[in-house]
């Protein structure tokens, strides 16, 4: 159930915040050709879309295998030896994020007294996408472990 | 303490890390070794991503997944087809034809190899061209797709460098041309040696109608390149337009998206654009450590010392960045090489431009560099055939590559003429 309210959740963030990227791209570009200013926010807007898009995708890229490696050397080792590394790759990937998720809650917190330059929200709105990223890719790293280990 | 970086890298990445990872648990060793805060590994990654040419990239992936999905990749196949398909081997010619033309508005050379693959590779092996020939010309032919623009690697090789990405595209567009035109050459030749199947002559009307179902796709690269150099839209703003555009082809011209693909598409091509830039974040903080422990100097003096003719050096990076873009993803590499090598490069007179295709172009060539080249791999498990079958086969291929790689490197104006063209 988790499991499924998390994937939706990633899926759904993923698409509107990948919405609001090109919609805020594209009324910057109709502002400068149709309209006499351009709004000062729409730069700042689309960059906040595009790192909360990354932030959404890649726990679903982690989760789906999207992340490329090179599998030259380890396509000649034993299974049994395979199993291990896949398991020891994954418990180095889950420990990477989980120290990472801790690390962007401090990060997050730094971003309270600060205000973007142009839109005037806190940068700690800004900064959660690290959150968001490090947690995802720490959960799933956890249930690809936690799969392994059965 | 830096060298324990690399040996856990190294380590990492033959141990199957995905490269990004492998990065990341190379740099959390020297942050935890010199008992640098843990924050800064959050703070690097989001200033690593929080860049606005960057935001060009997933629109350049979502566009030509969409004109893909849209239909527009047998039609491309079938234009060239009717344009080259009468001469001896035309479908190996229609393969490389339909590269370049797919080039302008993937970026990518898996998705070219996959894609036009798909179609081409059976269609060839049912006309009765030898399947590892088919697979090679596939596999060889798509690595034209990162150098013609739009260009992923260019717009990271200009984040790097703070170099313009309009120039930067055109000066990969005649290089990447020249590349074409070689593999077509070689597809001839062993074509007429084997005897290969030629087509009837298609009329002109034939061949017009073909084009004129083609137009969108080329008019796309064309708004892309033009708004680019004119000055009309940043980057960002013409990958954004380029979205736009292949949404309206595919859905209301070609007929071929619906909503819930589009949905798909969507997905599909935010997680490719996430994967590489958790890299491209990684990467940053790699980068951090390198500069804290002054490796790009030492690297720079290292190559200096050994001689400090223009060729000479540019002779080693080559060599180098070979046999790195052999084992490595293009970006990954690029990331982590460009700026050190750039310094070097720029020391010893070559323009950062032309030093920028150049490492772009030796990259390239690696996704067809035996035994780790990507493209070959995803060739050789469309067409079903063995990879050793497909690396023999790509060999004459490989070599006009390096061929035009000596060319590029020796002769500047190769790909400076188009940029200092549009300068003027």
């Amino acid at each position: 159930m988790i499991k499924k309210v998390i994937g939706k959740f990633l899926k759904y963030g993923t698409l509107i915040s990948t919405f609001g990227l090109i919609a805020s791209v594209a009324l910057q570009i109709y502002a400068r050709f149709f309209m006499s200013n351009t709004p000062a926010w729409t730069e700042e807007a689309s960059r906040l879309f595009f790192i909360y898009t990354i932030s959404f995708a890649s726990g679903l890229a982690l989760k789906d295998n999207y992340f490329v490696y090179l599998d030259v050397f380890f396509e000649r080792l034993k299974p049994s030896i395979q199993d291990k590394i896949l398991l020891f790759i994954h418990l180095v990937i889950f420990v990477l994020f989980g120290l990472m998720f801790y690390h962007a809650v401090l990060f997050v917190k730094l971003g309270l007294p600060e205000k973007s330059a142009s839109m005037g929200t806190s940068m700690s709105l800004t900064f959660f996408c690290m959150v968001i990223m490090s947690a995802t890719m720490a959960y799933y790293s956890f249930l690809a472990l936690l799969k392994r280990l059965k | 303490m830096i060298w324990l970086v690399f040996i856990v890298f190294l380590l990492a990445l033959v141990l199957r890390f995905p490269i990004a990872f492998a990065l990341g648990l190379a740099c959390l060793v020297y942050i935890i070794g010199e008992n640098i805060p843990l924050i800064i590994i959050p703070m690097k990654m989001f200033s690593g991503i929080d860049v606005f040419v960057l935001l060009s990239i997933p629109g350049f992936i979502l566009a030509g997944n969409l004109m893909n999905h849209g239909g527009l990749t047998a039609k491309i196949i079938t234009f060239c087809n009717h344009l080259l398909g009468h001469i001896r081997g035309g479908l190996s010619l229609a393969n490389i034809g339909a590269s370049m033309l797919f080039a302008g508005i993937s970026g990518t050379a898996v998705s070219d190899t996959a894609s036009i693959g798909s179609v081409l590779i059976p269609a060839m092996k049912k006309e009765g061209y030898d399947e590892g020939f088919s697979c090679a010309v596939t596999a060889s032919s798509s690595t034209v797709g990162p150098i013609i623009p739009p260009s992923v690697p260019m717009i990271i090789a200009a984040t790097l460098s703070g170099l313009s990405v309009g120039k930067l595209f055109l000066a990969g567009a005649f290089p990447g041309f020249l590349l074409g035109v070689g593999l077509m050459l070689v597809a001839y030749f062993i074509s007429v040696k084997r005897n290969y199947p030629k087509h009837a002559k298609n009329t002109l009307k034939q061949i017009g109608t073909s084009l004129i179902d083609t137009f969108w796709a080329l008019l796309m690269t064309i708004i892309i390149l033009f708004g680019i150099i004119g000055g009309v839209f940043t980057p960002t703003e013409a990958s954004i337009i380029a979205v736009l555009y292949a949404f309206i082809i595919g859905r209301y011209v070609y007929k071929n998206l619906s909503f819930k693909k589009v949905q798909i598409i969507v997905l599909d091509s935010m997680k490719t654009s996430a994967s590489l830039m958790v890299l491209v974040g990684f990467a940053n903080l790699f980068g951090w450590i390198l500069i804290t422990e002054r490796m790009p100097q030492y690297i720079s003096n290292e190559i200096l010392d050994f001689s400090t003719n223009k060729y000479v050096v540019l002779l080693l990076i080559n060599l180098l960045l070979i046999f790195v873009g052999t084992f490595m993803e293009t970006v990954a590499a690029l990331l982590i090489l460009f700026p050190i090598l750039l310094k070097v490069a720029i020391t010893v007179g070559v323009d950062p431009i032309h030093f920028a295709v150049i490492a772009v172009l030796n990259l390239i060539i690696g996704l067809t560099t035996p035994p780790v080249g990507v493209c070959l791999f995803v060739a050789s498990s469309i067409g079903k055939t063995s990879i050793t079958k497909v690396s023999k086969a790509a060999l004459p291929f490989l070599f006009v590559s390096l061929f035009v790689l000596i060319l590029v490197t020796l002769i500047p104006q190769l790909s400076l003429f188009l940029p200092e063209l549009f300068a003027e």
